[in-house]
């Protein structure tokens, strides 16, 4: 689980929140039920102490004290009730002390004589053996013919520590069960909270520089999420305009360069086809010419770069067979091959479908044929593979010639790069076509990569998904 | 075969453009009508009917999209050829749409632009017949044969697609691009020195033998039939 996630998170600020405040709860609650219930006890037992001293200490004076102690006896029963009663005079003499419950509850011995005290009534508790509290109520009584008597009266606090505790243990048990059920339910409900979120990223994915032009969809909730897709929406206007203008200039920009080459080559090829001229000067307007013409060639492949870079090369999108295509471009450059007494080796015999744009493909296999061709000296051979590899169509070029040098490797692909500077004279090369080939996988979503030892050769390997489409008959 | 029945409309905002292409079209005999703006190239065009247009997109007042749809609304005949210094697939696909009937991206070779406008205007290829000739050269464009001075050559499939589009116009220059286009396809664009390969391989058949040599090179343009020969 990703612990820094939102979700994760927020369900544990909701239980930990939650936990702390029954928490707070419980203790309150623990603490005040305890105080109200020993408040009631000791109001009961003064009631009866109250009892004692109304009904019989008065009339002590005319009943004796003997009396008393046999009627409270008989009135409280406190060896049945498990009650503790005691009865002392002033001067210390005790008049009545309860025996021991018969239950066994408590031994009233454990209850020590009271010292005397000015206070009418009050109560104490008493820590007895077996971990037993008593809770005894005094009262003070004066006689009619002016005897102090005290009635004590208690009874265990056990049954309000055996309440609470189960309470306690009610509420102990109860309080993870909350808390799990809270991060559950919050958990749940954060997801739900989040599901536009999801919605907004797994639309977001889709929006590539294809489809700028699409938006996000908002939900009008007037909230975060709403303001974030109209965020998100600004933003992707903002690219939108960005790749706009930048695909206009390269429009203007062509545009603004194909002008004077067309009236330059014309004007040229206009002078150098009088054939009154002088064989020096047309030679030299031939030169020029030449010259132009690569110049359109460059403004033509920058052309077709930034409409790759745009994504503008899907327009012609099919299934087709790799390794035939690679066959044919291979017998079609073969004399160009055989010319500098190089031959093209052909393995392609397996059919590999792939989608793309033939024409542009067709260019990669061209350009990196060519590229080998270029850079590897007489009797040489290039190698051509078309292969299924791991679900992948490959297509290698390799040659036996002068390779590459390992600090130019990684910039082969970049536009106007060249690995031997010397060779920028070769006419009709810009140091463009790797470039192109690179950019055209990219469209196609296919990867490019080149090995190379300085004197052994180079190896170009595209690698493009095969076509998922089943096989048409 | 005069072109002055041909009356052509070249609808060109810059001057140096439409002038090199009014006096090479001029040089082939073709009465030619420049206007330099949208709004005059519509009200040319609205005027009189041509045997066919040229137009260019990018044209102050009237876009040269809005006066194709214009005309072809008006003429449905009239083939027009787009000129455009925009090679973009989709100004493509959206103007053969608006009727265009060939496309020409700036800067081509003037050769280029010829060959295209005869095509147009069904006067080419010139040479219709199953046999095209060239001094002593015989092209036999339906067993595709090709014999000189009666001695039969043998080429490669693609050695005789050159040759057979060197032949279709004779004395016509062509450039390496429009080899390539038609011989090749575009993907082998930019590596023109396929051509001189092929061209090499041709004369060593073709002319080698023989002391008037057809091939001829232009520098700097390209390739040309000829049975002047190689001054």
């Amino acid at each position: 689980m990703n612990t820094r996630s939102i979700r994760f998170r927020l369900v544990m600020w909701y239980a930990g929140l939650l936990a702390g405040v029954f928490f707070l709860l419980v203790v309150l609650l623990y603490f005040n039920l305890r105080h109200f219930l020993e408040n009631d006890q000791r109001a009961s037992e003064a009631r009866r102490a109250r009892q004692i001293t109304q009904a019989l200490l008065v009339h002590v004076k005319q009943t004796g004290e003997a009396y008393v102690a046999s009627q409270v006896k008989d009135w409280f029963e406190p060896e049945i009730n498990g009650r503790f009663i005691r009865i002392t005079r002033a001067d210390g003499g005790v008049i009545y002390e309860s025996g021991p419950p018969k239950d066994g509850s408590f031994n009233p011995q454990e209850v020590p004589a009271l010292t005397p005290s000015a206070q009418a009534e009050f109560s104490r508790k008493l820590a007895l053996s077996g971990g037993k509290t008593m809770l005894v109520s005094a009262l003070n009584f004066q006689s009619s013919d002016h005897i102090g008597y005290r009635v004590e009266f208690g009874e265990l606090l056990d049954p309000v520590e055996a309440m609470l505790n189960h309470l306690f243990l009610q509420l102990a048990w109860g309080l993870p069960i909350a808390v799990l059920a809270v991060a559950v339910g919050g958990y749940l409900l954060v997801q739900r909270a989040l599901q536009p979120v999801a919605q907004i990223t797994c639309s977001a994915e889709q929006i590539s520089q294809h489809n700028l032009s699409e938006r996000l969809p908002v939900t009008r909730t007037g909230d975060e999420l709403e303001r974030l897709s109209h965020s998100l929406n600004r933003m992707i206007g903002r690219l939108d305009d960005a790749f706009q203008n930048s695909k206009r200039f390269v429009a203007d920009a062509s545009h603004e360069l194909r002008t004077p080459l067309t009236i330059l080559r014309g004007e040229l090829e206009d002078l150098a086809e009088n054939q009154r001229l002088d064989p020096d000067l047309r030679s030299r307007l031939g030169s020029l010419l030449e010259e132009v013409e690569r110049l359109g060639k460059i403004v033509e492949q920058l052309f077709a770069l930034s409409h790759l870079d745009a994504g503008e090369a899907q327009t012609e999108w099919a299934r087709f067979d790799l390794a035939t295509l690679a066959k044919t471009t291979a017998e079609q450059m073969s004399l160009l091959a055989e010319d500098k007494g190089l031959h093209i080796v052909c393995h392609a015999d397996r059919k590999v479908p792939v989608e793309g744009d033939r024409s542009r493909l067709k260019q990669v296999v061209v350009n990196l044929l060519d590229n080998a061709i270029k850079y590897t000296p007489v009797h040489g051979t290039v190698q051509l593979n078309v292969r299924t590899i791991n679900g992948h169509a490959l297509l290698e070029v390799a040659d036996d010639g002068i390779g590459i040098p390992p600090d130019a490797l990684p910039h082969v692909f970049e536009r106007f790069y060249r690995a031997d500077p010397s060779r920028s004279g070769d006419s009709g090369s810009a140091g463009l076509g790797l470039a192109i080939v690179k950019s055209i996988c990219t469209a196609h979503g296919a990867e490019v990569e080149v090995q190379s030892t300085v004197g052994g050769g180079s190896r170009f390997q595209v690698r493009l998904p095969l076509s998922r489409q089943p096989d048409s008959p | 075969m005069s072109n002055m029945a041909m009356r052509i409309l070249l609808v060109e905002d810059e001057r140096k453009v439409a002038d090199i292409i009014a006096r090479g079209l001029k040089a082939e005999r073709f009465a030619v009508d420049v206007a330099q703006d949208g709004q005059g190239g519509w009200e040319m065009a609205d005027a009189y009917n041509y045997d066919l247009v040229i137009l260019d997109l990018m044209l102050p007042g009237l876009s040269g999209t809005e006066i194709l749809q214009r005309i072809r609304r008006k003429n449905q005949e009239v083939p027009i050829l787009i000129l455009t210094a925009r090679n973009g697939m989709a100004d493509k696909i959206k103007n053969f749409e608006a009727g265009a009937d060939d496309y020409l991206t700036k800067p081509f070779a003037f050769a280029e632009l010829l060959v295209r406008v005869k095509a147009l205007l069904r006067r080419g290829p010139v040479n219709r017949s199953s046999v095209l000739r060239v001094g002593d050269l015989e092209v036999d464009r339906l067993s595709q044969q090709v014999r000189r001075a009666g001695r039969r050559i043998e080429l490669t499939a693609k050695e005789y697609a050159l040759l057979e589009y060197l032949a279709t116009h004779p004395d016509r220059v062509f450039s390496r691009t429009m080899i390539i286009e038609h011989v090749w396809d575009q993907s082998f664009e930019g590596l023109t020195n396929i051509v001189d390969v092929y061209v090499r391989h041709l004369r060593e058949k073709l002319d080698d033998p023989h002391p008037v040599k057809l091939i001829r090179t232009v520098r700097g343009v390209g390739y040309c039939l000829t049975e002047g020969g190689q001054p």
